[in-house]
């Protein structure tokens, strides 16, 4: 197989993502209507998914805003409504430590959940693929576009839009996509079922912080049922591609992404 | 809340973004991961969806709601069907979503 260029790993990058586009501009329809229906302003609504484009942490700061709360209470909320993120950064960092601190900070800023699950997917399938930051800027470009694209709607639409129709779960569907074929390995599977279980049960918790929990339980599971399938378990260690990594075990070669769109 | 509070909140909200997304990787390599949380963040990606849509699906009001009544959740399940059948995530949307709407407006006729 020749090399892929920069410009091909990009393409592929956008492809990949372009099936699970509908979810992330329906989720951004949504967020840009909310904004406005909070009382934002057209320009602030826009500004300000322009600058954070963090749909969660916009949504959860609505209210507060709405509300007069302070504004460290906004900026904190944000901060822990982001901490997914942390676990994403963890796991890309490996892959970018050869580039400078401005370009690592730029690709950190860019990450969404649909891209970020889409690169891991790639990561293992192929640990070595050697234009790993052009493919993640495609998937990350045509992610901001989709979003922003579909919040600037949302904002400019508000009062046509209508809220009744359940847009969002459209978003919600294109995360189904996206974690179903991930569950063909059994630690994922025990990951998922217990984060999902935690997640519900834990929904009273303030600041969202039942996500957070609920992803360190289901990777805490995942870890515990592989661990228990023995060396197979190992194969799959690919989350750092580094020189030395073995290829990957075809046990996880032929799980996570979208079939159809494999060559 | 004023026009300079606003935007005050929204580059604080911006900021505690690229603290979370960006913090990490500017570590650089002083900060070193141990093995076996490394190797547990490989589940991470299917964690925190499952983390974000079970209560999409799960919940109706806040509260679990596993009955029939729950159109969001049969319209999940008709999403699982379909990735399951045709791998397409496009057909997942829209399948989706279609079941959603029968179930909620009824039948067009």
């Amino acid at each position: 197989m020749p090399e892929p260029t920069p410009r091909d790993a990009f393409l592929r990058g956008v492809r990949e993502l372009l099936p699970a586009t509908p979810g992330v501009f329906a989720w951004g329809l949504v967020t840009g209507v909310a904004m406005v229906k909070s009382g934002l302003t057209i320009p602030q609504a826009t500004g300000l998914s322009l600058m954070a484009y963090a749909g969660s942490a916009q949504l959860a700061a609505l209210p507060l805003i709405a509300g007069a709360a302070p504004v460290w209470v906004v900026a904190f909320t944000a901060l822990i409504v982001n901490l997914r993120f942390l676990v994403y950064a963890a796991y890309i960092r490996g892959g970018f430590a050869h580039l400078s601190a401005g370009r690592r900070a730029f690709l950190g800023y860019v990450v969404g959940d649909v891209m970020f699950v889409r690169y891991v997917a790639l990561l293992t399938l192929e640990p070595k693929y050697p234009q790993r930051v052009a493919y993640y800027l495609g998937a990350a470009a045509a992610n901001w576009i989709a979003w922003q694209v579909a919040s600037i709607l949302g904002i400019v639409g508000a009062d046509v839009i209508p809220t009744d129709w359940g847009l969002e779960l459209a978003g919600t569907l294109a995360l189904v996509a996206l974690v179903v074929p991930l569950c063909a390995q059994r630690p994922a599977l025990a990951g998922v079922v217990v984060a999902s279980a935690v997640a519900v049960a834990a929904r009273g918790l303030p600041l969202r912080l039942g996500l957070l929990l609920a992803v360190i339980c289901g990777m805490a599971a995942a870890l515990a049922v592989e661990s228990t399938e023995g060396p197979k378990g190992k194969a799959g260690h690919t989350a750092q591609p580094d020189p030395e990594s073995a290829a990957p075990h075809p046990s996880t070669a032929a799980l996570p992404g979208a079939p159809e769109h494999r060559p | 809340m004023s026009e300079l509070e606003l935007w005050l909140c929204f580059v604080l909200i911006t900021l505690a973004t690229i603290a979370t997304r960006s913090g990490l990787l500017l570590a650089g390599r002083r900060l070193v991961i141990p093995p076996r949380v490394e190797s547990a963040l490989r589940y991470a990606p299917a964690c925190a969806l499952a983390a974000i849509i079970a209560p999409d699906l799960l919940l109706a009001d806040g509260q679990l709601q596993l009955g029939l009544g729950n159109a969001r959740l049969l319209a999940g399940a008709a999403g699982i069907a379909i990735f399951l059948l045709s791998r397409s995530t496009i057909g997942t949307i829209f399948g989706g979503m279609a079941a959603f709407w029968l179930l909620k407006f009824g039948l067009p006729c």
